[in-house]
């Protein structure tokens, strides 16, 4: 089974969301994915709980829509402390949400979104943490995780499951893979735009094929061909294109799409 | 048969390649299918004088050029650039070159520019452009290269009519004068694929629709990138097989034959 662990249905301001989401399902049946776990984020941020509440009940509709095929993420604001909790155990515990969503409203180790991933460990779902490393000051996104933050807070909670977003999003990858060594419970997911050549068997030497999950982050060949191309045995491969995610999100065997 | 026109030897300042010695990057060819390949030196984006990196690259592809085809870099704001020109053409046997105007210091819009790629032409050679060597976001402390513009290059090319372009590691042509219906182009060109889409916002089935098929060539980046994606995007492309023989070899041997013509 292929499991895509970063992808994005549309927002329903854009006029054409519905088409959009019927592409994405076509481009995975074209490339062989058989699931795309799936969020919506607010166009603007940072979000409010109105504004990540609709998101997570369009995601869940889609799951409507797309029986079997986009198990969800819940998004939220950790600056919204109550009401966070509160989507993340109800997204969880009664839609059978397999994860939490966290994007760049405040970086991954500050103490406001400690509360969340306790949350987390005790649903027993994954984080997707957005991130990237780059050697210039990202102002768009002033509170930008990285890798190094990810692997701060998989030390702080060695039982959380957490998800390094696209190693292959525009950053320093290579910084990027070696800030992960020492953090175990950190999965890496290999999603985004950039094809640089090695960076599967770099992340593949370093933290091990178990420790990475295939994503594509709406860049869909770029993603697919990467693993196609990367000079790695094909029982690698079937770990990392869906087997990791798949033991992932099945830890508790409570939940599940 | 599968040309790729935008793939590289050496070695690039900022990060380790691998596959990038003539051997290597053959047998990354044959485990992807790739049968003949444009290739320029990665040293020569740095170096401030390119031409010892041009000679290196004509030695490397020596004895291998009915698969590696080599590009020279020529960097138009340098003493004597005039003399290396004719010189990776006349000794080198180089059928092409290849502009980095962010890294070597000027514009597709300047004067400099207008003038290597008329000189190029002159002697028969392809003129191709990189628009990014790596994407900016992951640039070294050291530097920092915007891409190119289409828009400038695309004054560049109207200022030179009788050359023949590459363009490479470009997107968004949709909203180029590059990538739209009905304009009078009065030079060759073709766009290289291994950054558009094939799906979702599927760029190449819109720059199928508005320029034709005969304006796409396939190019991977091998191997600053894996070959597999740009093979990917032709694999899953909505077009039809003819359509798709044009862009994976046809119009790069087109435009590679008719050099010398002029």
């Amino acid at each position: 089974m292929v499991i895509d662990c970063h992808a994005h249905l549309e927002h329903h301001s854009k006029p054409t969301w519905a088409e959009d989401d019927r592409k994405l399902i076509e481009a995975a049946d074209k490339l062989g994915i058989d699931q795309l776990c799936c969020s919506i984020l607010t166009p603007q941020r940072p979000s409010n709980p109105e504004s990540f509440r609709e998101c997570n009940q369009w995601v869940a509709e889609a799951r409507e829509r797309f029986p079997g095929r986009v198990p969800a993420y819940c998004y939220v604001n950790p600056g919204y402390p109550r009401e966070a909790l509160d989507e993340i155990r109800r997204c969880v515990e009664e839609r059978g949400f397999v994860g939490v969503k966290l994007y760049n409203e405040y970086r991954c180790n500050e103490p406001v979104v400690f509360p969340v991933v306790e949350l987390a460990i005790e649903l027993r779902v994954p984080i997707l943490q957005h991130a990237g490393h780059a050697h210039y000051f990202v102002k768009e996104q002033p509170r930008l995780s990285d890798a190094g933050m990810v692997a701060e807070l998989a030390r702080r909670y060695p039982e959380a499951a957490l998800i390094c977003a696209h190693v292959c999003g525009g950053g320093d990858w290579e910084w990027t893979i070696k800030a992960l060594r020492g953090a175990p419970n950190v999965y890496l997911d290999t999603s985004g735009s950039v094809t640089d050549e090695g960076v599967i068997e770099a992340a593949v030497r370093t933290l091990g094929a178990e420790r990475l999950v295939f994503g594509c982050d709406m860049s869909m060949t770029a993603s697919m061909g990467r693993i196609r191309s990367a000079d790695i045995p094909t029982q690698m491969k079937d770990l990392i294109l869906g087997e990791n995610l798949r033991r992932l999100l099945h830890r508790g065997e409570k939940h599940g799409d | 048969m599968v040309i790729d026109v935008n793939a590289y030897l050496g070695e690039f300042a900022f990060r380790r390649l691998h596959h990038n010695t003539a051997d290597g990057l053959l047998r990354l060819m044959d485990r992807h299918g790739i049968d003949k390949a444009c290739v320029s030196s990665a040293n020569a984006i740095t170096y401030r004088n390119c031409q010892p990196a041009n000679k290196d690259l004509a030695e490397a592809t020596r004895g291998h050029r009915g698969r590696l085809i080599p590009f020279a870099v020529v960097n138009p704001t340098y003493a004597d650039w005039q003399h290396d020109l004719r010189m990776c053409h006349d000794d080198f046997g180089m059928v092409g070159i290849r502009m980095y105007p962010g890294w070597h210091g000027y514009a597709p819009r300047d004067g400099c520019a207008r003038e290597l790629a008329q000189a190029a032409t002159e002697l028969g050679m392809i003129v191709s452009i990189p628009i990014r060597v790596e994407d900016p976001r992951e640039r070294h402390w050291l530097v920092d290269v915007p891409d190119v513009s289409l828009d400038a290059v695309a004054d560049l090319m109207r200022a030179c009519p009788n050359a023949r372009f590459m363009i490479l590691e470009g997107i968004g042509f949709p909203n180029s004068p590059l990538g739209q219906a009905g304009g009078e182009w009065p030079c060759e060109y073709l766009i290289e694929i291994s950054r558009l889409s094939a799906l979702l916002k599927a760029e190449m089935r819109q720059l199928i629709e508005a320029v034709g098929a005969q304006r796409l060539a396939f190019g991977s980046g091998m191997p600053f990138k894996y070959p597999a994606p740009a093979l990917l995007k032709l694999e899953v492309l909505d077009a039809s097989d003819e359509q798709k023989d044009a862009i994976r070899w046809r119009n790069a041997e087109q435009m590679l034959e008719s050099r010398g013509a002029r």
